[in-house]
């Protein structure tokens, strides 16, 4: 018997890899462009709001590359 | 598909672009920054808001330091995030891209997703450095920047599929995409934060932060096209 390979293009994308990438565009687009404190809100409630001079810890954290990106700060 | 071979180079070339676009950042987009919130700095001691001391610089210092780190992680956050983006509709549109090869199809799929995402946006709502803008708008300076993101993905969108059916004058979709874009322009709220710190500063802010931006677009597109050459996710060896 022989045997022979063949190599063919698939261009369907699976699903899992679609929710995937399109949840970890969401949640990375949010955390560094908008976030004002709502991530954390989910464990820490109102006080993630305000828990770095007035603000959200991820608004800080990201603040210069918020800025850099174009995206609306103050 | 290889599925997983498929995530990783998307998740690697986007998260490399970002670490570029991070260490851009320091190095040309932070000195206009601290510029930026040197004059922010002047209005607390003039507003009697804070106190020009030694205590002061060094909290301030150190939480500058810190802002920086944080700003590298931002970075790889948002490449990875975008790059996300690029990958699946690299992987969905490759085909249909003009190029010879994978690099040349992904830095033309770049060039419309960084206009589409970021520069046509840009130009409506550019970018600002801090002191600029008011904490009591961010809200709906948020919400529109995020509606004029969706309408010109939306319409880049639909306009590409009239693009697929247009036999002969395929010009037409992309002077329907301007044209349409030209009306949400129009349509879209103005800024409304007056800009009270010098113009030059405001200019060479916007331009090195555009250039910053782009060349991480670019980096995306180059190393996800030469990866995707490399591993081929989309071939399938079945042996018969």
């Amino acid at each position: 018997m022989v045997q022979t390979s063949q190599i063919t293009k698939t261009h369907a994308v699976p699903i899992i890899a679609v929710v995937a990438l399109l949840a970890l565009f969401g949640m990375g687009y949010f955390m560094v462009g908008f976030d004002q404190g709502q991530l954390f809100s989910i464990v820490q409630g109102h006080a993630a709001y305000t828990q770095m001079n007035g603000v959200g810890y991820l608004h800080e954290m990201t603040h210069d590359m918020r800025h850099a990106s174009g995206f609306p700060c103050h | 598909m290889k599925t997983l071979t498929f995530l990783i180079i998307v998740i690697v070339s986007g998260f490399l672009a970002g670490l570029v676009h991070s260490f851009l950042n320091i190095a040309l987009v932070e000195p206009y920054l601290d510029n930026a919130i040197g004059i922010e700095n002047q209005r607390l001691f003039a507003q009697g808001q804070a106190q020009d001391n030694s205590q002061f610089w060094k909290q301030f210092s150190d939480y500058r330091i810190w802002q920086k780190q944080g700003s590298i992680v931002a970075g790889a956050i948002l490449g990875t995030a975008t790059g996300a983006l690029f990958g699946l509709v690299f992987a969905y549109s490759r085909n249909a891209l003009p190029g010879q090869n994978d690099v040349q199809k992904a830095l033309v799929l770049a060039g419309i997703m960084w206009a589409v995402l970021y520069f046509i946006p840009f130009l409506k709502y550019p970018a600002n450095p801090p002191t600029v803008g008011e904490p009591d708008t961010v809200t709906f300076r948020a919400l529109t920047y995020v509606a004029f993101v969706a309408l010109s993905s939306l319409g880049a969108l639909g306009f590409s599929r009239i693009y697929k059916k247009l036999e002969n004058k395929k010009f037409l979709a992309f002077l329907g995409y301007a044209v349409f874009m030209s009306i949400v322009f129009f349509v879209m709220p103005q800024n409304p934060d007056p800009i009270k710190v010098p113009s030059e500063l405001i200019n060479g802010f916007r331009t090195i932060s555009a250039v910053t931006v782009t060349i991480s677009w670019l980096t995306n597109a180059i190393i996800l096209g030469w990866l995707w050459k490399k591993f081929q996710p989309d071939s399938v060896t079945t042996r018969t």
